[in-house]
């Protein structure tokens, strides 16, 4: 392969050289990156030391994201991804990597909040009462006295901020990747709020 | 008397990427009902003894190689210098004097070594000549084995002077 992540190679503290004196090892051998993108999931299994197995991701579509303040996870399509720190060229190429913010399908997290909440969500203003008529299935359904007391009783704490009901709106919100694609297989993470939310959201738009 | 308004709280988020805490979760559904002006914060105790300074648990800044308020566990030898360059960010220099024995004459002579030690925002102040406690963690980067644990003021003028410890 010819990566190695050795330090004989580089110069000591004080600047000296370091003369070679044996060869490289397997114990400090590298792999290629996985750089995984979107598209249909697309998983390796490498074999490693210890004869464990890590998952390279070689392309993948959805993940596990959490909505931490309401403390729900669904796994979710991911959509785009939008803002990366380290590199530029890994957005535009759509590259999948831990810290990585993307954009992930709101679906599965509108209907677990309807059904919890009994409320819509992304709906601005006046529309709210309009839309709410023409609701979707979830709020429509029929529901026992029991569920509808328990609904209730939740109504109180079902405000969100309204950075994220804008996102419910067009469908998409914004997370930050926080598993390794390229290690576990996986691209799980969190959806973005607060600050974070704040910060990232200014990043982007003044990229554009 | 005279009331001096408070200078603007310098931002801490200077990154690229969002700076936080990773142990902390500031739930914003909280934050916006209880109105919290607090921002959470999460330090522990290196153990050995050390005190963890006021600026740790009270500072907003966000070090994850810091022993107090990051994810760095100090394990292994403690050792004192005197700080000889703090123009890295967020790590310095430190001189470690000593004798070395020769045999053949029942002498001593003198040696020292240069060690790079990271250096916690908690500690504000850290000069040229500053007598520093630093305890062995896991390489923080290609040099950087130690993290700065206590500082306590030089007394005399010189750093370069020979100082045995």
């Amino acid at each position: 392969m010819g990566i190695s992540r050795d330090s004989r190679h580089k110069r000591s503290h004080t600047g000296a050289q370091r003369p070679q004196y044996r060869k490289k090892r397997k114990f400090e051998l590298g792999r290629q990156p996985a750089q995984t993108k979107l598209g249909q999931k697309s998983i390796h299994p490498i074999k490693t030391r210890g004869g464990n197995f890590k998952f390279r991701a070689l392309r993948l579509d959805t993940g596990n994201f959490s909505w931490g303040s309401e403390s729900v996870t669904r796994k979710t399509r991911i959509v785009d991804v939008v803002y990366n720190a380290s590199n530029n060229e890994l957005v535009r190429t759509q590259t999948l990597v831990k810290g990585a913010i993307i954009q992930i399908d709101a679906a599965p997290f509108r209907q677990w909040y309807e059904r919890h909440y009994g409320l819509p969500l992304g709906k601005k203003g006046k529309k709210a009462q309009d839309a709410s008529a023409a609701a979707s299935e979830e709020l429509s359904k029929k529901k026992s006295n029991h569920l509808q007391r328990k609904i209730d009783g939740r109504k109180k704490d079902a405000k969100i901020e309204q950075a994220l009901d804008d996102q419910f709106g067009s469908g998409r919100l914004y997370a930050r990747i926080a598993s390794r694609p390229g290690q576990s297989g996986r691209c799980d993470g969190y959806i973005l709020e607060g600050k974070e939310l704040e910060f990232y959201v200014r990043k982007i738009r003044t990229k554009k | 008397m005279s009331w001096s308004r408070k200078p603007p709280i310098p931002s801490l988020q200077n990154e690229r990427a969002f700076l936080k805490q990773d142990a902390v979760f500031n739930n914003a559904k909280l934050a916006a009902r209880k109105g919290g002006d607090k921002e959470k914060r999460w330090y522990k105790e290196v153990g050995l003894g050390f005190k963890t300074p006021k600026e740790a648990k009270e500072g907003t800044y966000v070090d994850k190689k810091c022993p107090f308020t990051g994810d760095v566990s100090i394990r292994g030898r403690i050792l004192t210098g005197v700080v000889r360059s703090t123009k890295m960010k967020r790590t310095i220099i430190i001189r470690r004097d000593y004798l070395h024995y020769i045999a053949k004459y029942n002498r001593y002579e003198k040696r020292h070594r240069n060690l790079a030690a990271h250096l916690s925002p908690c500690f504000v102040g850290v000069e040229v000549g500053d007598v520093v406690t630093v305890g062995q963690c896991r390489p923080l980067s290609k040099t950087v084995r130690f993290n700065v644990l206590r500082v306590s003021k030089a007394q005399t003028k010189t750093s370069k002077r020979f100082q045995k410890f």
